[in-house]
């Protein structure tokens, strides 16, 4: 990005052209750029920034203090270059209240970074295998945010391919498990209308808990298909006047509340049936162009919490069958799948925040367990009103929880 | 003194232009020609307006390092929000993020910063800031952080840190409390000329420390109901003024509001312990009763709160002025109940707000006073309160339904620096 390093370049650190004699005009300039502001540092992090790092314990080692530099807020990595190969950035906060993170750039994609970087904390560290090349040091906060950063050496095709290559194997992943999930959906709501068919009402409601989870598990997917999701999953406060309610609730409600199945019953089974057909379909083609990108996993984890918290611990999901556990447990799973599969990409990215998310799923799973109940219809307690004014602010906190850490991650994996 | 506030205009305002113009410059580098045009836009000369006029009040800024906490012997604000919350992590080294993260961001806060960014440069980016009270200033925010006596059972190791004798207020007469507003681990009082800063404040701690705390209970006060030096009486929602007799001198403050090392911690020195109790005001059944019995139950007149005994609001009380065989100020009213005259010169720093949440279950006005009160030792408090809430005539209108202590640590000294530090070393 060649408009943010200046034109004029009044070089003051000459020495930054040792052992990489073979940089581009541009990668003098940046460098100039950070050596300049440097010059307004004093102290001990002032440093001759043209040196390439040192290496020791198998990597360039940089030393990173957040602080503040006459009085502004700032990034001062102790050096601006390092050789190729694996590079460790330590970072710390010395009294920079208002910068929290540093990430390692290239062009807009986190190759690393760590968060909590909190003035009075220790030191923290990330270690990044480079290719040589420009990145950028991003310091959200700082009166600098961007610092760029060199790496000089073998020039690769594509720089952090590491990661690259592990969230394709993520996405692919994840296609797989969401044709797997559609395909059990399909067998699940055939079994739903053969028993509805039959008039048989205990029958269908079993049918109708065991289908639910398959749909919920991937609920983000059959979201992004604008037609199918409200043919498919409407809940009756959403159905604009006029039009017709289909899909799961309506049957729903002849099954848990007026208890009779009638023709119309049969015809809502038959559309299901029907639409999971097309969404079948459609989710094989996605599969088939390997059309995931990460982003769209991580934001479909969080969407899935969204979920929860929206209409499940409100109880509106399953309003009539009271069987919002069992879409909540399907949401976690599916949520967590799409982590998952993100987690081995995202361990190199951020490993703190993937431990934390990591955690955070166990807590929430563990709770869940405490509301299983094998004799009931999908294995879980009713979700009662009493139950749901007992639990729920309990719900909440421990879905919250999850969520925060978790919202973070499209922009690490993001690909754009 | 620690909360001497900044508000010569020209300084802040000075201050406030040259942040902008800093991040429009960050901009600049991130964006190339656009960011150039931005502060280009932000260096030039601002345009007289009611904006410029607010200014002095927007940016009245209080410092957060000192060696006080802010937000005690601070002028009261006009707006609260008092939140209690529980610690849900596991591990000391989880909690010491959390009081790391608040104070870096309590700091940012107060100077009228984002705790990050509003609008993140990637598409993919959650707001790290929620963004409600950008560009809005200050407002004189302070925010002041306790710790309960449950923070320091065996949880995260923290009994040795204990403050002597540091435990739950005890039962005492004449409280009605509901669970749901009593106690916790940590809480954050936050105060501020606008409601909407001190709600953003409060919010934006909540949900950074989300993995490891939760919010146990909050009360929105709208109003005043003590007065700093230099301030007018405000009033409570009963009508009468309160906090008259307020504690406002650096000897008085000393003498009963700031801990010293008798706590036997050496974080607490410089620090207090603040009393947090809702109280609930029966205000439709105290509206209709009539102005001698409020007088006689306050023991100071309406419009003025002048004492019985005198003509002026600040006239001392004479509580032996007889009026044939009894007192003019009543024995059982409330400052003659809780007069430092009365109770061994035991005075107490009083900084309470009115609230209102709308109607209660059974369709009364839901308001009172949330009273927060700062003393050099709990034990002022209950000595008072045990009298009140025995003898206390007001006890007719009024319920008390939540209640907490906390212990509040002395001011942090300078960036860098966070509350409980000392914990984990």
């Amino acid at each position: 990005m060649p408009t943010l390093t200046p034109r004029t370049s009044r070089t003051t650190a000459p020495a930054f052209l040792k052992g990489s004699a073979f940089l581009t005009g541009t990668a003098v300039l940046a460098l100039s750029l950070s050596a300049c502001g440097s010059t307004a540092v004093s102290g001990s992090a002032a440093a001759p920034a043209g040196d390439a790092a040192p290496v020791s314990n198998g990597a360039a080692q940089i030393v990173v203090s957040v602080e503040k530099v006459n009085g502004e807020e700032q990034c001062v990595p102790d050096f601006s270059s390092a050789p190729a190969g694996p590079v460790t950035f330590t970072v710390s906060n010395k009294d920079a209240s208002g910068v929290s993170e540093v990430e390692l750039l290239s062009d807009k994609r986190i190759l690393g970074e760590r968060e909590n970087v909190i003035p009075g904390l220790k030191a923290v560290s990330f270690t990044v295998t480079l290719t040589g090349g420009e990145y950028r040091l991003y310091c959200p906060g700082a009166t600098t945010e961007y610092k760029s950063f060199t790496v000089s050496g073998a020039a690769a095709e594509a720089s952090g391919s590491g990661v690259a290559t592990l969230l394709k194997e993520g996405t692919d992943g994840y296609a797989k498990y969401v044709s797997g999930q559609v395909d059990s959906l399909v067998l699940a709501v055939a079994a739903l209308q053969q028993a509805v068919d039959s008039g048989d009402v205990p029958a269908s409601q079993r049918a109708y808990a065991e289908a639910r989870p398959f749909f919920e598990r991937i609920e983000p997917v059959a979201e992004s298909f604008p037609d199918l999701d409200p043919a498919l999953d409407l809940r009756v406060a959403d159905v604009e006047p006029g039009t017709e309610w289909t899909g799961f609730h309506p049957l729903e409600k002849d099954l848990f509340e007026t208890k009779a199945i009638t023709e119309k019953s049969k015809a809502l089974a038959a559309g299901i049936v029907k639409n999971v057909g097309i969404l079948k379909t459609r989710t094989a083609e996605l599969e088939k162009d390997a059309a995931y990108q990460p982003e769209e996993l991580a934001n479909g984890a969080s969407g899935l919490l969204e979920e929860v918290q929206s209409s499940k611990i409100t109880g509106e999901e399953e309003a009539y069958s009271k069987l919002d556990l069992v879409d909540f447990a399907a949401n976690i799973e599916g949520s967590q799948q799409a982590f998952e599969y993100l987690k081995p990409a995202l361990a190199d990215i951020d490993g703190t925040l993937t431990e934390q998310i990591s955690t955070q799923f166990e807590s929430v799973t563990t709770a869940l367990a405490d509301y299983k109940d094998p004799a009931a219809l999908g294995g879980f307690k009713p979700y009662t009103d009493e139950l749901k004014k007992t639990d729920a602010a309990k719900l909440t906190a421990l879905i919250q929880s999850l969520q925060a850490p978790l919202a973070k991650i499209a922009e690490k994996v993001a690909t754009v | 003194m620690s909360t001497t506030p900044a508000s010569q205009p020209g300084v802040s305002r000075r201050k406030f232009f040259s942040r902008s113009a800093a991040v429009a410059g960050a901009g600049g580098l991130a964006l190339g020609a656009a960011g150039g045009a931005a502060l280009a836009a932000a260096a030039a000369p601002p345009a007289l307006s009611d904006v410029e006029r607010a200014a002095q009040r927007e940016h009245l800024s209080y410092p957060f390092y000192g060696e006080h906490q802010s937000g005690i012997e601070t002028p009261p604000q006009d707006h609260l929000v008092f939140t209690a919350f529980d610690v849900s992590a596991t591990t000391a080294t989880e909690l010491q993020l959390v009081l790391a993260k608040w104070s870096a961001a309590m700091a940012e806060l107060m100077a009228g910063n984002p705790v990050g960014k509003v609008e993140p440069a990637r598409e993919h980016g959650i707001p790290v800031d929620t963004g409600e009270a950008t560009d809005m200033g200050s407002q004189g925010l302070t925010l002041t952080l306790g710790f309960g006596p449950s923070l320091f059972d065996s949880r995260f190791g923290l009994e040795k840190f204990k403050p002597v004798d540091f435990a739950d207020l005890p039962a005492m007469a004449g409280e009605s409390l509901n669970p749901a507003f009593t106690g916790g681990d940590l809480c954050i009082q936050a105060c501020s000329n606008d409601p909407q800063v001190a709600y953003h404040a409060v919010r934006n701690l909540a949900r950074m420390a989300r993995t490891s705390v939760t919010t146990k209970w909050t009360v929105l006060g709208f109003g005043r109901a003590s007065a700093g030096a230099n301030q007018s009486t405000p009033r409570n929602l009963m009508g009468f003024k309160d906090g008259t007799r307020n504690i406002t001198t650096p000897e008085e403050l000393t003498e009963q509001v700031w801990v010293g090392t008798e706590a036997g911690q050496p974080w607490m020195v410089g620090g207090s312990y603040l009393v947090a109790r809702k109280i609930h005001m029966l205000v439709e059944t105290w509206d209709e009763d009539t102005i001698g019995d409020q007088q006689s139950i306050f023991g100071r007149t309406k419009k003025e709160g002048a004492p019985l005994s005198g003509e002026k609001e600040h006239d001392v009380p004479n509580f032996h002025a007889m009026t044939a065989d009894s007192p003019i100020i009543p024995a059982d009213s409330h400052i003659a109940l809780v007069a430092h005259e009365n109770n061994g010169g035991t005075k107490i720093l009083r900084r309470g707000y009115n609230f209102t949440d709308g109607l209660d279950s059974v369709g009364r006005l839901d308001a009172g006073l949330m009273f927060l009160c700062f003393q050099k030792n709990p034990e002022q408090f209950v000595a008072l309160q045990r009298k009140l809430g025995t003898s206390d005539r007001l006890n007719e209108y009024i319920r008390h339904v939540g209640s907490a202590v906390f212990a509040v640590p002395g001011g942090l000294p300078a960036a860098g620096s966070y509350y409980g530090k000392e914990f984990f070393d």
